[in-house]
């Protein structure tokens, strides 16, 4: 067995060095499809005051004459030594940039993701124990039209009500100026865009698990919980809880790339200087250093979360290894 | 008219099949076969189920490619990719099939027409759709329908009725070998007399070879020339109907032959 | 676990999901279809012109002459909602379309072909998949460059494929090896035949709720990008642009400016959820 695992992690680790190896020719293959100098878009205004030689020699030492694929080899190349360009806005390397305002994203993410994950399954079991009483039904429907709702539109509505209107929470930014160690001034800031992350995103999950945890209450071995007499709160909470952890892990597993588009948009509402915000704002500029080096990292956190997902349910849950593939056959 | 390369349109020599099963050994589902059918023959092939006759069959349409063997098709070696390629269309043309189980050979989102004319289309045998129209309509009369019959769904249909579809759309082709996968295997005793007796007109209408698979051989006494029987991938005897049918050699092919419900025999 | 215990167990689910009933949503139906009729026919039902900018009249608040009150151009809500509704739909529908064209042939192409390529076209689309769906659409949308109604549309359809592809795939490799299939293949019937006349109608059932909510998913998209000013420009009214006003709005406290348009659109989302929901229920 533990061959086994081992032979399967080295299996994941290299898919994993692949996917990305791959995301980075797609996304380098998309940003070369973009109009305009491609000078510009490395060394910003600067390119425009180049006369011909410095662009003759501009061009030279970024292989801009060289077929595509060469040049593909040369970034690539200065990827894997942290040298990612200068971002056309900021001109900056983007990778210092972004590790400026990685923190704040991962912080405003991470908690949505706890968040959403540690309610959802309370909210499904509120609904599984009340199933089908106007309760339930209230829940459901109050659910699906939160989940209906755009991001964008939640936040200029929050922005509205408790900004504007009550004053009583801040509309914009991460913390008040100068006071970005005050953890009271960042939490502050935070219970907006954490309102709109979770309402998105909530009910998708918590109803995905609701029926989920519906499937499992009606197997035998809870009649035979039940017949022995305990409860059915007793029996959800034990047994079909822990036996849809596998179910549960590969959803969040699979949920983070929309939670992080989630939380990108809602960074971008309210100013949050986080990397969704910069990757809106590197759009508008068409700073494409900038957008290959986010959609890199972003893709590369995703494909990770989805891989460890599956290794963790897998672990769990021996049965969700690989199915055996059953050939066909005729006659 | 094409030249007759000889007196057969098929030879099927030492074919052989595997069946690759991962882990496990390789299944032999044909093994070591051999046979030939003449132009306008109407040739059995008897076994149980899993004796290997619709891997045959399948071979000889190229559905599978044979792990060994040649079969030669009208003087063209089949098991050639090179030699399939060049006689492509008339290959195409020229051998049709009708699969045992016509919920899943007819597809149920297609008008009876469309079902009938798609090997038409595929080969543009008709520049337009009322020529079409028209020849499809004859099809499904030739096979005992009628045009009511054209624009209604497969599921629509009785077993019967749908089988008799199938087999307009082979005869629609006007093959020169047809090869019946046990076609009337999965219906009533009494429509399968009926779809005999239409076999047997549109076989004498067409001019066709038919390599005929069956599992019990009531059937195949009706309508064979040549019987040969199959068991375990193999061919364990072969040769004219009524010699087999009155002095079977083999144990296997006794057996079959005592499995016939003899009632119904005498009945006929 | 055989199909007998699992049709039984599927039995026992439908009887207890009190909420998924089967019944057809003829609320959101009609709710849609009044919403579609009158952004179809603005011409009629709009009372002023949407397009118009009357500088006496900006920041109006609803009254009778406006009914859902004016911009901070000075536009009418009402009429611009009716208008930019069109817009919204059409870019809904076209982006849904073409991203359920490329998911067919690609998912098709996918099932028939060769294990390994099977396999390459697959993780293709996992990758581009983990890429978060908006990070996609505003990175081919500022590689695009332009901001009309088509290549909006366009970009939303060509990022949006990839998970009803997955579906298709699934679908079509079950269909491939279906003898209509083989008895076709034997015919010489061509990959593009087998996809018109087989994998599409068979496979199409089982992803018509998801074409649904790809439209849903398209209008959503394209209010956002237009909103932080990545979509359409003012000018092209659609629910989308009109909110990308209201930013400012919040700020002025013309609550109509941020409210109307969004009750509109999502109105029309939940709408389509409901439809796609019946859907997935009835192909179940």
């Amino acid at each position: 067995m533990n061959k086994a695992r081992k032979k399967s992690i080295l299996r994941k680790m290299i898919i994993y060095i692949i996917s990305i190896f791959v995301l980075s020719v797609i996304v380098f293959g998309m940003a070369k499809l973009s109009p305009g100098d491609p000078l510009v878009s490395y060394y910003g205004d600067r390119a425009e005051r180049m006369n011909d030689e410095e662009r003759a020699h501009a061009y030279e030492r970024l292989g801009l004459n060289e077929p595509v694929y060469v040049q593909y080899a040369l970034w690539i190349r200065n990827a894997l030594q942290g040298d990612f360009g200068i971002s056309f806005k900021y001109k900056k390397p983007v990778q210092d940039i972004v590790i400026a305002r990685v923190g704040n994203t991962l912080l405003l993410g991470g908690i949505g993701f706890f968040l959403i994950f540690t309610l959802a399954l309370m909210l499904a079991m509120f609904c599984v124990l009340h199933e089908g009483r106007v309760i339930d039904r209230i829940i459901c429907r109050v659910g699906t039209i939160t989940s209906c709702i755009p991001e964008f539109w939640l936040a200029l509505v929050l922005i509205m009500i408790f900004a504007v209107n009550l004053k009583i929470l801040p509309a914009s930014g991460a913390y008040d100026i100068g006071q970005s160690d005050n953890v009271i001034s960042r939490m502050s800031h935070m219970i907006l865009p954490l309102i709109v992350v979770v309402t998105g995103h909530l009910w998708y999950y918590s109803y995905m698990l609701r029926n989920r945890l519906l499937e499992e209450t009606v197997k035998d071995y809870v009649l035979l919980y039940e017949a022995s007499g305990l409860s059915r709160r007793q029996i959800v909470f034990r047994h079909c809880v822990r036996n849809i952890m596998p179910t549960y892990i590969s959803i969040m597993a699979i949920s983070i790339s929309h939670i992080v588009a989630g939380t990108y948009i809602v960074e971008m509402v309210f100013s949050y200087p986080g990397i969704g915000t910069l990757a809106f704002e590197s759009a508008r500029y068409h700073d494409y250093n900038m957008l290959m080096y986010i959609c890199i990292i972003t893709g590369a956190v995703v494909i990770f979360g989805n891989i460890a997902g599956q290794a963790v349910s897998e672990m769990i849950d021996p049965r969700m290894r690989e199915q055996v593939k059953v050939v066909e056959q005729d006659d | 008219m094409s030249i007759h390369m000889g007196e057969n349109i098929l030879e099927v020599n030492n074919l052989s099949h595997s069946f690759h099963r991962s882990g496990k050994d390789n299944i032999r589902a044909v093994n070591d076969v051999s046979f030939n059918i003449k132009y306008n023959e109407i040739f059995g092939l008897a076994g149980e189920s899993g004796s290997g006759k619709s891997t045959v069959a399948r071979c000889i349409m190229n559905i599978i490619r044979p792990s060994t063997g040649r079969i030669m098709y009208d003087g063209i070696n089949i098991t050639d990719k090179k030699e399939i390629k060049s006689h492509k269309k008339k290959l195409q043309c020229e051998r049709q099939i009708i699969f045992q189980d016509s919920t899943s050979s007819l597809n149920r989102h297609m008008k009876v027409a469309d079902i009938i004319a798609e090997p038409l289309r595929i080969n543009n045998i008709f520049g337009s759709g009322k020529e079409e129209r028209h020849y499809v309509i004859e099809m499904l009369e030739e096979a005992g329908l009628n045009e009511s019959y054209a624009d209604r769904k497969p599921y629509e249909l009785s077993g019967g009725e749908r089988q008799r579809v199938a087999i307009a759309r082979a005869f629609g082709m006007k093959p020169k070998l047809l090869i019946a996968d046990e076609p009337f295997a999965s219906l009533d005793a009494g429509i399968q007399m009926q779809m005999v007796e239409l076999f047997l007109h549109l076989k004498n209408e067409h001019d066709c070879a038919i390599l005929f698979i069956a599992h019990d051989l009531l059937m195949i006494r009706f309508l064979c020339d040549k019987v040969a029987v199959m068991n375990d991938g193999k061919i364990v005897e072969c040769g004219n109907t009524a010699e087999i049918f009155n002095a079977p050699s083999h144990p296997y092919t006794k057996k079959l032959i005592d499995a016939i419900p003899i009632p119904e025999v005498a009945e006929k | 676990m055989t199909d007998k215990a699992d049709n039984i167990e599927v039995k026992k689910i439908n009887r207890s999901y009190g909420y998924r009933s089967d019944r057809f949503p003829v609320v959101s139906v009609l709710l849609l279809a009044m919403i579609a009729v009158g952004c179809i026919f603005c011409g009629i039902f709009s009372n002023h012109d949407p397009f118009y900018m009357n500088l006496d009249s900006v920041n109006v608040a609803p009254n009778s002459t406006f009914w859902f009150g004016t911009d901070t151009l000075g536009r009418d809500i009402y009429s611009m909602i009716l208008n930019g509704g069109r817009i919204s739909l059409f870019i809904g529908i076209t982006a849904s379309a073409i991203s359920a064209v490329i998911a067919l042939v690609y998912g098709s192409l996918s099932a028939v072909a060769p294990e390994w390529v099977d396999e390459i076209m697959m993780r293709f689309t996992e990758i581009l998949l983990s890429v978060p769906s908006i990070l996609l659409i505003i990175f081919v949308q500022a590689v695009a460059g332009s901001d009309n109604v088509i290549s909006i549309a366009v970009v939303i359809g060509f990022t949006s494929w990839m998970s009803m592809a997955k579906i298709v795939r699934t679908e079509v490799r079950q269909i491939r090896s279906e003898e209509y299939v083989i008895a076709a293949r034997a015919m010489g019937g061509s990959f593009f035949h087998n996809l018109r006349w087989h994998y599409i109608p068979n496979s199409l059932p089982s992803i018509l709720f998801m074409i649904i909510m790809n439209v849903r998913g398209a209008i959503v998209a394209e209010a956002t990008l237009s909103f932080v000013g990545l979509g359409l420009p003012i000018e092209i009214i659609s629910w989308g642009s009109m909110l990308s006003l209201a930013e400012k709005a919040v700020m002025s406290n013309s609550w109509w400016i941020v409210f109307i348009p969004g009750i509109f659109l999502i109105v029309t989302i939940v709408c389509i959820t409901e439809i796609s929901n019946f859907l997935v229920q009835k192909t179940k």
